[in-house]
C-alpha cells in the first residue's frame, strides 16, 4: 500500500538516522501499524493493560536507576543494572520531546531473557503503543515482559 | 474515431501539464515576490552586534552564516533543544515543533529554539556572552586510543584556524559525518587536555549503545581523518578563590578534571583537591597511573577512585562503594570546599545530596551533566 508523505516520515525516523544509529524496528519488516496492533493484541489475549505494563517499567527502570549502577533485585529472580550516559535522546515521533539516555537491563535468572528499558521506549509505549520491532535492541517483547514482571491475572 | 479520442487524449493530458506548469511558475514567483521578506536586523545582546540578513530562513543558520555558533546536536532539525535563546523582538507565535521542549517559565521569558524561528522581521536576541568567542574549527584526527573497553580517547590537531583559547573544563560541539544512512550529528565533549596546548585538543568518549556519534567515532572513525568542530562552550571553569576542591567524576566525566588538574598544575594553583572516581569494577577504569604519579609528586593533591562493583575477592586494594559514600566517609564537612562534579545525571544529583548535606552550600557546587 502507497504510504502518506507523513508515514514516510515516520518510517524514515524510525530507520537507522539522525534519531537512532540502529533505528527503532531492528529486522521488522511490517508496517508500523501492523507493529503496534499485533503487540497491543498480545497484551490483551494476556489480559493485560498498557497501563499496567508501563507502569511495571517505570517502577523497574525508576529501581535500577536509583541504584547507580548497582544490581537491584526487581523481585525473587529478576534484577536490573542501570547504564547512565550523559544526553538526551529525541522522539522520532515529532514534537514529543527528549527524554535521558540511560537504560536499564532487565534480566530475568530463571527464564534467561533479557530486556532493555529505556525512558524513550517507556514513553513510545506510553504514547504510542510502539514496542519498537523486533531485532531492536530495545524492543520490548510484551509476552517476555509480561512474564518478568508477573503481569496479568492471577491463575485461580 | 480512434485518432479523435487520441487527439482528445492528448489535449488532455496537454491542458493538464500545461496547468501544472503554470501552478508552478506562479508558485515559485510567490516565493520569491510575495513571501520575499528582504534584508532582516538581527540586533543581538541589546546592539553589541548588529547582523544584516536576508529573511526567510532559520535565525540558527542566519547566526552560523555570521560565525555565531549556537549549541545544535541534531543540526537544526528542532529535536534536541539544545538551540535554545531569548527572541525578545520579531519571533513570532511559538511553533508546535518547538513547543513541547519549551517549560511554560521558558516560554514566558522569551526562550525560542533558534531552529524553528523564521526570520520575517527585525529580531531582538539575547545570547550567551560566550558564544560571541566560538569559532568553528577543521582538525585532523592524530590519535585514537582506547582507554577502557567502551572508552577511547582523541588527540585532534587543530588546523583551520589552528589554535583554541579556552578555559580548562569547556567543550566543543563535535561533528559527525555522514555513514551508512545516517545523519551527520553534533554532540558536546568537554576537553580533556590542558588549555596550553593550544594547537591541540584532547576528547575522552563513551561509546552510547545505538548512539550515533558514538558509532561513528568507535567504528568509522580513522586516525588521519579530518574532522569539524566548534566551541569552546561552557562555563564549566574553576573560580578563583583558595577554597579546597573536591572533583568528583564518573566514566568520560573524567575529561574536564583532568584538563582542570594538569592546568592547576601548570600555573601553579596549590589548592588542597582531592578528586573522587567512581567505576564499577577495575576494567572501568583508566589514567590511574598518571593519576597516581601526579599524586606522589604534587603535595595538594590526592586521588580516590572507588569501585562499585568489584568483585570481592579481586585484588583491589582500593576504595569500594558508591562514590556518594566514598565522598562521605573522606569528608563529613564540606562547608570550606567548593565541589566540582562531572558524570552522568544520576551520579551528580547523588553527588550534590552528598554534598549539600556534609554542608557544602549549592553555590559552591558545580556541574556539567549535559542532561
Amino acid at each position: 500500500m502507497k504510504q502518506s508523505p507523513a508515514e514516510q516520515n515516520l518510517m524514515r525516523n524510525l530507520g537507522p538516522s539522525k534519531f537512532s544509529a540502529e533505528g527503532f524496528l531492528g529486522s521488522d519488516t511490517r508496517p508500523f501499524d501492523e507493529i503496534v496492533s499485533e503487540d497491543l493484541r498480545s497484551l490483551e489475549q494476556k489480559r493485560v493493560s498498557k497501563e499496567d505494563l508501563v507502569a511495571a517499567l517505570t517502577d523497574a527502570y525508576e529501581m535500577a536507576k536509583q541504584a547507580l549502577g548497582g544490581r537491584v533485585v526487581i523481585r525473587p529472580g529478576v534484577t536490573a543494572v542501570f547504564k547512565e550516559s550523559m544526553g538526551r535522546v529525541p522522539s522520532p515521533f515529532r514534537g514529543d520531546g527528549v527524554f535521558e539516555k540511560g537504560e536499564a537491563v532487565v534480566k530475568d535468572e530463571e527464564g534467561g531473557h533479557t530486556i532493555i528499558i529505556t525512558s524513550l521506549g517507556i514513553h513510545l509505549i506510553k504514547k504510542h503503543g510502539f514496542f519498537q520491532g523486533k531485532g531492536s535492541r530495545y524492543r520490548i517483547e510484551p509476552e517476555r515482559a509480561i512474564g518478568i514482571f508477573r503481569l496479568g491475572p492471577v491463575p485461580s | 474515431m480512434t485518432g479523435e479520442l487520441l487527439l482528445s487524449m492528448a489535449l488532455a493530458v496537454a491542458f493538464l501539464s500545461g496547468t501544472g506548469l503554470v501552478l508552478s511558475a506562479f508558485l515559485i514567483l510567490a516565493e520569491r515576490k510575495i513571501l520575499n521578506y528582504g534584508s532582516c536586523k538581527i540586533s543581538i545582546n541589546d546592539g553589541q552586534k548588529e547582523l544584516s540578513v536576508k529573511g526567510g530562513a532559520f535565525l540558527l543558520f542566519n547566526l552560523a552564516e555570521n560565525d555565531i555558533f549556537i549549541p545544535s546536536a541534531c543540526g537544526g532539525r528542532g529535536s534536541c533543544a539544545y538551540c535554545k535563546v531569548k527572541v525578545i523582538e520579531g519571533g513570532g507565535p511559538i511553533g508546535p515543533v518547538e513547543a513541547p521542549y519549551l517549560s511554560p517559565e521558558e516560554q514566558q521569558d522569551h526562550t525560542r529554539l533558534s531552529c524553528q524561528v523564521k526570520v520575517r522581521s527585525d529580531l531582538r536576541i539575547i545570547i550567551p556572552e560566550e558564544l560571541f568567542l566560538v569559532k568553528r574549527y577543521n582538525g585532523l584526527l592524530e590519535r585514537k586510543r582506547s582507554l577502557t573497553y567502551d572508552i577511547v580517547e582523541l588527540r585532534i590537531k587543530l588546523e583551520e584556524p589552528d589554535t583554541m583559547d579556552f578555559v580548562a573544563g569547556q567543550y566543543v560541539q563535535l561533528e559527525s559525518a555522514e555513514y551508512k544512512g545516517r545523519d551527520a550529528v553534533m554532540r558536546a565533549y568537554s576537553m580533556s587536555s590542558p588549555p596550553s596546548d593550544k594547537h591541540h585538543i584532547e576528547l575522552i568518549i563513551r561509546k552510547v549503545p545505538n548512539g550515533i556519534m558514538t558509532t561513528w567515532i568507535f567504528d568509522y572513525l580513522e586516525e588521519g581523518q579530518r574532522i569539524s568542530l566548534s566551541g569552546p562552550y561552557g562555563q564549566f571553569c574553576l573560580t578563583d578563590t583558595d577554597a579546597p576542591i573536591v572533583f568528583i567524576a564518573g566514566g568520560s566525566g573524567m575529561a574536564p578534571i583532568w584538563s582542570m588538574i594538569r592546568d592547576m598544575k601548570e600555573k601553579g594553583i596549590e589548592r588542597p583537591t582531592t578528586f573522587f572516581f567512581g567505576a564499577l569494577t577495575q576494567k572501568d577504569l583508566f589514567f590511574v597511573d598518571e593519576l597516581t604519579k601526579l599524586e606522589e609528586e604534587l603535595p595538594w593533591f590526592t586521588f580516590v577512585p572507588a569501585l562499585s562493583n568489584e568483585p570481592e575477592d579481586s585484588d583491589w586494594k582500593g576504595e569500594r562503594g558508591l562514590i556518594t559514600d566514598v565522598v562521605a566517609k573522606y569528608f563529613p564537612d564540606v562547608s570550606k570546599h567548593e565541589g566540582y562534579l562531572c558524570g552522568s545525571p544520576g551520579m551528580i544529583n547523588a553527588c550534590i545530596a552528598v554534598l549539600t548535606e556534609a554542608e557544602m552550600p549549592e553555590t559552591c557546587i558545580f556541574f556539567d551533566k549535559f542532561a
